[in-house]
């Protein structure tokens, strides 16, 4: 080794800004975590000594249907946009017209750039019992009352596939454009059809894509606030509208705080699984 | 072979005129032209590659030998023109139904798929039973040498086995041709040479017809049966590696294939199917096929190979006076560059030690110019 290489001057003025933005989460932690082991006093803002107490309270029966809530409608939510988000991706990085290109890309990322409150009332909108898509059902005639979307779960679901979907479609367009396009061409040559060729070489090599885009998305939704609270309308009670609910209606800041605690865990549990449960995926495409 | 004398005739060769005394070819191209956007990739293209020959599309890159393959093989679509494989028409057959068999650049073997797979994936798109399919992958594997090797990962193997697996799944499909895209490019030259023997070998075994696509002139004269020079989306000339080498039909084809030099010339005289070019003193006698449309006196080039150039002591006759620049020493050879003392520089290949030490830098010496081997062209416009 020359002494050269060793010496990263720049090193330090790298490191700092991302020694100070893990300080502060560390901090924030450090604060929930604390009052998590706190007693509430009611009608306090002011808490009282250490207590197990908030995570016992944990175990009612409401919040527990919150925590199952929350899992369900991540998991549902990943795998739509999945769904959704493949073909998509997939055009984006195949299609050879650079116009279709950036029309594509424009309309996949678009959601990034509004702000999550104005997506989501533009989706009540959308969504409401005299919204666009009630109205255009019963103009068509398909529906002769209007479907509930608004204030229920699959409401809530559609909402969150649309926010989700960027973060898929690129993450999903990054491993396909990875992907070499003359394997495609080497199957194609063996007799295998597009579809074939699809299903046996291009699916199982962007694997490691699909695992990293599912986790991502199911970690993207599960810190959703806006929209389960918004478009759930209270009916649908997930993990960050009940902290919202016992923190800033109830002012009970310590069951809000280890109700996220739970949350928290629950997500790097779940997460963890479907890693662990993908990796034989993964490994179809370990190249 | 008739057929082969017929194809230095090129460039055109009217359609319906294909008979060939071998049946039908196994790919025929029928003035096919490609197109990208505004650029000619592929101008109108005559084309016929014999059942079992071995056919090598040689040119820079940028000429449309790429083009060509993938026209071939499907993966572009022609914008005139007829396909035709086995003497069925494919223009219009998508890849996976023309039972061609393609060897690519990077081998492009499925990574997640270990050796076996890979060799036998066109069978099983093909249906082909079980059992067949495992004796057939151990067939091709024992053609490549690679038998023991079926249960490895691509990743496991060196750029050589790769290309053997790529070539064992290209060939146990039995396709109608064998299409190779610079396969040798990405092996370092020891192997490279050895590949080539072996591939060589491998095709002439299985008398499959082969394409192969390089940019390696060496490559393709040792190798083909047949060259097609191609430059600039044209094919330039058709022959054997023997007639490409050493009756160059066009500046292009002289100056692409092997080491040359460029003598400047006068056309004396043209005389039915010779002409005589004056060189500085010097008269010599070349081809005239090149030369109808020059007038006597007109400048010409004419194009010497380095090894049928040879060296004198200065001033003796029938050589041009020039001075010794450099010496290469090559191993088998040696190479030896002149400044000419009309200006513009040649080099000349010469067996043997001696030359070493005879001919130091600066040596006054004669540059002889052989009677024969001589071919020239028109200057460029």
């Amino acid at each position: 080794m020359r002494p050269a290489i060793r010496r990263r001057p720049f090193l330090p003025l790298f490191v700092t800004p991302a020694v100070l933005v893990a300080a502060a989460i560390v901090a924030a932690m450090a604060a929930i975590l604390r009052y998590s082991l706190q007693a509430y006093v009611p009608g306090s803002l002011d808490v009282g000594g250490f207590t197990l107490e908030n995570f016992a309270d944990l175990g009612r029966p409401i919040v527990l249907r919150a925590l199952r809530d929350t899992v369900l409608i991540c998991f549902e939510t990943a795998l739509i946009t999945l769904v959704v988000g493949y073909p998509v991706a997939y055009a984006l990085v195949r299609t050879r017209s650079i116009l279709l290109k950036s029309i594509i890309l424009v309309t996949a990322v678009t959601p990034l750039f509004l702000g999550e409150v104005v997506r989501t009332y533009a989706w009540t909108v959308v969504l409401g019992n005299t919204g666009f898509v009630n109205a255009t059902l019963r103009q068509i005639g398909v529906i002769e009352r209007p479907i509930q979307l608004m204030f229920t779960e699959f409401g809530v679901i559609i909402a969150l596939v649309h926010v989700t979907l960027p973060v898929m479609v690129i993450m999903l367009a990054a491993a396909l454009a990875h992907i070499d396009r003359d394997y495609e061409r080497a199957a194609q040559s063996l007799g295998a059809g597009p579809v074939r060729a699809f299903l046996t070489v291009t699916l199982p090599l962007s694997m490691p894509g699909v695992v990293a885009g599912f986790t991502t998305a199911f970690a993207w939704t599960f810190s959703a606030f806006a929209t389960p609270q918004v478009i759930g309308g209270g009916k649908v009670s997930v993990v960050s509208t009940l902290v919202y609910q016992l923190g800033l209606s109830s002012f009970n800041f310590p069951v809000a705080a280890s109700l996220s605690l739970a949350g928290l865990v629950l997500a790097l549990g779940t997460m963890w699984v479907v890693r662990r449960a993908a990796r034989p995926l993964e490994a179809l495409g370990g190249h | 072979m008739l057929s082969k004398a017929a194809d230095l005739s090129l460039p055109a060769r009217p359609p319906g005129t294909s008979a060939s005394p071998r049946g039908t070819p196994a790919v025929r191209l029928d003035g096919v032209v490609k197109r990208f956007g505004a650029v000619t990739a592929l101008e109108e293209t005559w084309l016929q590659v014999e059942q079992g020959e071995f056919l090598t599309l040689l040119g820079p890159s940028g000429c449309g030998k790429t083009t060509l393959l993938n026209l071939m093989a499907g993966f572009l679509e022609a914008d005139a023109g007829e396909i035709f494989i086995g003497g069925d028409l494919v223009t219009a057959t998508p890849p996976y139904e023309r039972e061609i068999g393609i060897v690519f650049q990077n081998y492009a073997l499925f990574p997640h798929m270990n050796v076996a797979k890979n060799v036998g994936y066109g069978l099983r798109m093909r249906g082909v039973p079980k059992r067949e399919i495992a004796r057939r992958v151990d067939e091709a594997l024992a053609l490549v040498k690679l038998s023991g090797f079926a249960d490895r990962s691509p990743r496991q193997l060196s750029g050589g086995q790769q290309q053997r697996v790529a070539l064992a799944r290209a060939l146990v499909i039995q396709p109608k041709v064998l299409l190779l895209d610079e396969p040798f490019s990405a092996l370092d030259k020891n192997l490279r040479g050895s590949m080539q023997v072996e591939l060589k070998e491998i095709q002439r075994r299985l008398g499959v017809t082969t394409v192969f696509v390089t940019h390696d002139q060496g490559e393709a004269l040792s190798m083909s049966d047949r060259i097609v020079v191609m430059s600039a989306g044209r094919v330039r000339q058709v022959g054997t590696p023997d007639q490409v080498y050493r009756h160059p039909q066009d500046r292009f084809v002289a100056g692409f294939i092997g080491d040359v030099n460029r003598l400047p010339g006068r056309l004396e005289a043209c005389a039915g199917e010779r002409a005589t070019v004056a060189i500085r003193d010097l008269r010599r006698d070349v081809e005239a096929t090149a030369l109808r449309d020059c007038a006597a006196g007109a400048e010409v080039d004419v194009f010497v190979r380095p090894d049928h150039l040879g060296v004198r002591p200065a001033g003796e006759a029938g050589s041009l006076p020039a001075c010794v620049a450099a010496l290469v020493y090559q191993g088998s050879h040696i190479d030896l560059y002149a400044d000419l003392a009309d200006g513009g520089r040649v080099l000349v290949r010469m067996p043997g030690q001696g030359a070493l030490a005879t001919y130091a830098p600066g040596t006054p010496v004669g540059i002889l110019v052989p009677q024969g081997g001589l071919v020239a062209f028109p200057p460029e416009p």
